[in-house]
């Protein structure tokens, strides 16, 4: 019996795991997944993904509101099963030495669309779970920052599989199309926002959607993408985690100098081939129509980031001796020159932009954020916090949430009304037969005289 | 290596499948449990273990040996109910597909399949009553599949009937439809415009029943009537492969009818301890105090719905290669939205089995282990199929 009750002490973890470590076991495991080039590991990684939030919701005390909140997750899994089962029966097909040109052709959108589909719903790039940088996530310690999770395992999805989506032209359009809208929203959103916290979700929502434009775009290699990526979004996601533990990169004044010049950084270095390539590109890339969008959302992104970040109050009766290189300013002083290494490998790779394309690329950015910086650094004629000084800032970020839920109430009516035509049309199909046995003998009867006059019809 | 008989694959499936039955007949009361009922789980058993030499001929006693298997307990009203419901659908559609039958053999004057293609290729016969005969003759194996629309006889009898006799029954009844149609149309490609005609109606056949199995998939609450339409969409899956005009082989047949006999087993005894689709409701008794049984169970249910992995997607791929390699495409719309509605309900059915967790101290009722072992029966049988199917030890 003592055995008997050791065993089962010692199995006890493994059978009734603690939720935290479980869903946090998944949750790796699955963006380790997501890492891996194969399809098939790509699907299970989101499935993982998708299942680590359930973990965390369903054990959360707000179940109610978490569970929900979280159940679109698998719709990008089940849209990457989607891209992997057109790619094992592409395989199969090759293999039994059979791939008629319309199947290639067919398996080929099938793949493409289940990607992008994966990749743009986790970057709020699809009207369908747009806000859900809003909330924060189902954990409670680090629930704020678990949603920024999501539109970096979207970036990755479709870096990683970059060679299945860009390949079919319509697809690339209309994902960067989606982008440039999500792009603005992102941006708009996260200015709209009053708390930092908030804001800071969005702003990673808009660099994941700036590195995706990038790597649809093809104009650097696609390494690069992946490290300017990591510099804007890495730095942002370490900043989140940071304010999570007590605000210390907005504690002490150098650590907040630090973080916003890399961020900064980190932005210019990212948007500048963007607006370069939209802008000033070789015919079929560069379009005005889209360089303006995203000019404005880069602005924007650079205006956030500087203007909206300012010093914590500091709280604590006894100020403890920070470091002189924590590893808070190790990361920024990171974000800083990645960014920078990036843009120098881009150039050796033949990543070339003429002088005043370059000048201008770069103005969006910089301008903004110098202006931000300048506002920030001028002494205030009213003292800060007033009404006087508030009521400017309020009026725009009122202006820009009206805006920002204006579009996604249209488009949520949009999907509701689509949803609503479809439910209509099923709606028959559930009232098909009311259960009698007798009116399952007058159906097969019915369907026998069909059988019947099929044939004669044809 | 060597392969395995293929004979061997059907007849040890039948039996884990009669074994589990026969445990899950030890939880009737006295008086209900006893030789009859054993001795129709054995009739049906060695139905399924008899697929790949099954004869057309033995639909009918099939059907009357699964209604009167219904029938026999006069105060089980879900039997009966259940028992008259198959009567209906099912002695009806034989005596269509007879009078089918029988038109055809009066059209060619014989009875033998390959001859009467010969004779119509001759092209002596009027159309029209070969062109009537032919559809009539195949509408019986259609319901046997129980493709939508008869997918409801598959719903009834996962929720209504008992669940010794429940899996057995539904997956005899359906082998027997997939038989009854290959045989049917065996060498139809002989007589082209014959083959046109059959291959065009079961096309619309496996259509309706991968597009409307994904709606009412979508839209079922209990675990039972889930497991029933997914039985009816693996059932679709026969129609799709004929209506590709590639068989359906006797091999791919017989894993096939292997999968399913396991498969049903498996789910329909989970379904029996699982609730009805709540979100936010706590975990179902048998995933909080037996998780490895469960597990088996949901096993069974994944392969149902041909989650990549198991052995059932290997049978989903396979007709969505025969579908594209002779150029059905439009089947292979329906087949991706029944299968991603497949998947989708599989895992929501996983989580809605696993709940919210219970308060602390709660105390959970214990399954009854004859329902534990037809689970690991089951269960097990499919992870051996599986292995046999990764070793490529199977003869196909």
């Amino acid at each position: 019996m003592w055995i008997r009750d050791r065993i089962r002490a010692a199995l006890q973890p493994i059978i009734h795991p603690d939720v935290r470590r479980l869903g946090g076991a998944l949750c790796v495991a699955g963006l380790g997944l997501v890492w891996w080039p194969s399809l098939w590991t790509g699907a299970l990684g989101l499935e993982l993904v998708a299942a680590a939030f359930w973990v965390w919701a369903r054990a959360a005390s707000d179940r109610d509101e978490q569970l929900p909140r979280w159940r679109w997750l698998r719709r990008p899994a089940l849209a990457l099963w989607l891209a992997t089962a057109a790619q094992a029966v592409q395989q199969e097909a090759v293999r039994h030495g059979l791939l008629p040109y319309s199947l290639a052709t067919l398996l080929l959108w099938t793949q493409a669309a289940g990607v992008v589909w994966a990749g743009l719903e986790l970057l709020a790039a699809l009207p369908l779970a747009r806000p859900f940088s809003d909330r924060p996530g189902p954990l409670l310690t680090v629930g704020p920052w678990l949603p920024a999770l999501l539109p970096s395992t979207g970036f990755v999805i479709l870096w990683r599989h970059v060679g299945h989506w860009t390949a079919v032209p319509e697809v690339r359009r209309t994902a960067l199309l989606l982008l440039i809208v999500t792009a603005v929203l992102a941006t708009l959103r996260a200015f709209g926002r009053g708390r930092w916290v908030a804001s800071l979700r969005w702003l990673i929502v808009a660099d994941c959607v700036f590195a995706s434009m990038l790597v649809a775009l093809a104009v650097v290699p696609h390494e690069v993408s992946l490290l300017l990526w990591l510099g804007a979004c890495g730095g942002r996601v370490a900043l989140l985690a940071g304010e999570l533990r007590g605000m210390a990169p907005r504690r002490v004044a150098a650590s907040l100098l630090l973080w916003r010049i890399s961020n900064w950084a980190a932005s210019i270095a990212l948007s500048w081939p963007l607006l370069v390539t939209l802008g000033f590109g070789p015919p079929g890339l560069a379009s005005p129509w889209a360089a303006f969008p995203t000019a404005f959302a880069v602005a924007l992104g650079a205006w956030v980031t500087i203007r909206r970040m300012v010093e914590a109050p500091e709280r604590r009766a006894m100020v403890r001796r920070e470091s002189a290189v924590s590893v808070s300013r190790l990361t920024a002083m990171l974000t800083m020159v990645t960014g920078p290494i990036a843009l120098i490998m881009a150039w050796w790779s033949g990543f070339d932009a003429p002088g005043p394309a370059g000048l201008i690329a770069a103005l969006p950015s910089i301008g903004a954020g110098a202006v931000a910086w300048w506002l920030d650094r001028r002494p205030a004629k009213a003292p800060a916090g007033s009404p006087e000084a508030e009521r400017g800032v309020d009026v725009a970020r009122r202006l820009a949430t009206v805006l920002y839920r204006g579009i996604t109430a249209l488009e949520r009516r949009v999907v509701d009304a689509l949803s609503k035509v479809a439910g209509a049309l099923m709606a028959p199909s559930r009232d098909l037969h009311t259960g009698d046995a007798q009116e399952y003998l007058l159906f097969l009867i019915g369907l026998s005289v069909v059988a019947l006059f099929l044939p004669l019809l044809k | 290596m060597t392969a395995f008989p293929s004979q061997a694959i059907p007849g040890a499936a039948a039996a884990a499948a009669l074994i589990a039955g026969l445990a899950m007949l030890r939880l009737e009361r006295a008086g209900r449990a006893g030789l009859g009922p054993a001795a129709a789980l054995v009739a049906l058993a060695v139905g399924i273990g008899l697929a790949p030499a099954a004869h057309p001929g033995w639909t009918p006693l099939v059907v009357g040996v699964v209604i009167a298997a219904l029938a026999r307990d006069g105060d089980e009203l879900l039997h009966g109910e259940c028992a008259l419901k198959l009567l209906w659908v099912m002695g009806s559609a034989i005596a269509l597909s007879w009078a089918g039958l029988e038109l055809l053999a009066l059209a060619t004057g014989t009875p033998y399949v390959l001859e009467q293609w010969a004779v119509l290729r001759l092209g002596l016969e009027p159309t029209f009553l070969w062109s009537t005969a032919l559809p009539l003759s195949l509408l019986i194996g259609v319901v046997l599949l129980g493709g939508a629309p008869f997918h409801f006889w598959l719903g009834d009898m996962f929720q209504g009937v008992r669940p010794w006799l429940a899996p057995l029954a539904a997956a005899t009844l359906q082998i027997t439809g997939a038989v009854w149609l290959a045989a049917r149309l065996d060498s139809v490609a002989m007589f082209p415009p014959g083959a046109q005609l059959a291959w065009g109606l079961l096309r619309i056949a496996a259509w309706v029943a991968f597009m409307a199995g994904a709606v009412t998939l979508g839209a079922q609450r209990r675990p039972e009537r889930r497991v029933g339409t997914l039985a009816s969409l693996n059932g679709a899956l026969v129609l799709a492969l004929i209506a590709a005009g590639r068989g359906p082989e006797t091999m791919w047949l017989v894993y096939w009818a292997a999968h399913l006999a396991l498969a049903l087993t498996g789910a329909s005894t989970l379904a029996r301890f699982l609730p009805v689709s709540t979100p936010a409701g706590p975990g179902a008794p048998i995933l909080r105090r037996h998780p490895w049984f469960a597990v088996l169970g949901l096993l069974c249910l994944f392969s149902l719905a041909g989650v990549p992995g198991t052995p059932g997607a290997r049978l989903w791929l396979e007709v969505a290669r025969a579908l594209g390699t002779t150029g059905r495409h439009d089947l292979l719309v329906p087949l991706a939205i029944a299968w991603l509605t497949a998947l989708w309900k599989a895992i929501e059915q996983l989580r809605e089995a696993y709940g919210v967790p219970a308060r602390p101290g709660a105390t959970v009722r214990a399954v009854p282990s004859p329902a534990r072992a037809a689970l690991a029966i089951s269960g097990l049988g499919l992870a051996g199929l599986a292995s046999l199917a990764w070793a490529k030890l199977l003869p196909w």
